[in-house]
């Protein structure tokens, strides 16, 4: 599901069944390497958009958790944590944090819960049929990730 | 009769014409009015297009297989092409082709892909199962078959159509 008035009807009526949230982490930096910044933003939607596709019906997508990359770590980390600690309160079981961006690869460890990192592919040279073929490829190479999760007991946050 | 009372006087002259005219221009005024008031009985019903998925008649096997094509999608004035799949596959002469889209709550189902429950559509989200031929498996939390395209073969080319919802 997505945030669209349109799906949280749905959830509400499956609210049980919705246990999954996922956070795509999108930076934001200009005057030095905008580029490289945007195709992070970019893949990591594209990435996303498809995981919220092929499920649906357990995992509800987030608006992004911005930040500007001069950010320290911990103060990202403050409030992604405090995100996770919400979310996590009202029934989301398993977190997933979606980014591109190789700085939060170093703050893994202190996650409440389970970041997916994926080196960001430009689009800038495919055409639209390539960059759904590597979406696709990207995507059902980190599903298992999911469905492994949910074979697992959820983490626990203690505050 | 003779030639002499077939005389067009003035005022039937008048008459004529004016009638002519008149009628003439009637028709000219009513006809879009008709054409316009039966126009949505007219206009073909429901025969929603078929799109090609790129994959010929004899590469079907009995074994389901995914196709993904492009479905244009007109809403309004904004003309998008939206991604559809498709599980397809051979019944005896019969072309099967299901919606992947798990009728609980809309996660894709994948064929085969579980170890325990071979030969059956399967979704992770939250273990719905369906038969070969669609029908939802009782205990699971689907509630109705999976949804099904219409088939047409063209030229030896399968062609997919409206999605159609079962009971």
């Amino acid at each position: 599901m997505k945030w669209k008035v349109t799906d949280i009807d749905t959830y509400q009526q499956a609210k049980e069944y919705v246990d999954t949230a996922v956070i795509p982490l999108i930076p934001l930096q200009w005057g030095k390497s905008e580029k490289e910044t945007i195709t992070m933003g970019e893949f990591t939607e594209y990435i996303t958009d498809r995981i919220e596709n092929q499920f649906t019906g357990r995992v509800f997508l987030m608006p992004p958790f911005t930040y500007l990359k001069t950010e320290s770590s911990e103060e990202k980390l403050r409030r992604l944590m405090e995100w996770d600690a919400h979310l996590f309160q009202q029934g989301f079981k398993y977190v997933f944090y979606v980014t591109s961006d190789v700085a939060w690869k170093s703050l893994d460890k202190k996650l409440p819960d389970e970041l997916i990192w994926i080196p960001a592919i430009s689009s800038e040279t495919m055409n639209s049929d390539q960059l759904k073929k590597t979406v696709e490829q990207q995507t059902s190479q980190i599903m298992p990730l999911f469905t492994g999760k949910w074979q697992t007991e959820p983490n626990n946050r203690d505050e | 009769m003779s030639e002499k009372k077939h005389r067009v006087s003035r005022r039937q002259f008048l008459t004529y014409t004016l009638t002519g005219v008149g009628g003439f221009m009637a028709a000219g005024m009513l006809s879009p009015m008709v054409r316009m008031a039966l126009d949505p009985a007219l206009e073909a019903t429901g025969d929603s297009e078929f799109v090609s998925v790129g994959l010929g008649e004899d590469e079907l096997t009995d074994e389901p297989q995914i196709v993904n094509f492009q479905l244009e999608i007109e809403d309004a004035w904004y003309t998008s092409e939206q991604p559809r799949s498709a599980w397809i596959y051979k019944d005896g002469d019969e072309i099967i082709a299901l919606s992947p889209i798990c009728t609980h709550l809309g996660c894709t189902v994948n064929w085969d892909s579980n170890e325990d429950y071979p030969e059956q559509f399967f979704c992770p989200c939250h273990f719905g199962r369906f038969e070969r031929d669609g029908t939802n498996v009782a205990g699971t939390p689907p509630t109705r078959p999976l949804d099904v395209y219409d088939v047409e073969v063209r030229d030896g080319m399968i062609y997919l159509g409206q999605i159609n919802q079962r009971s």
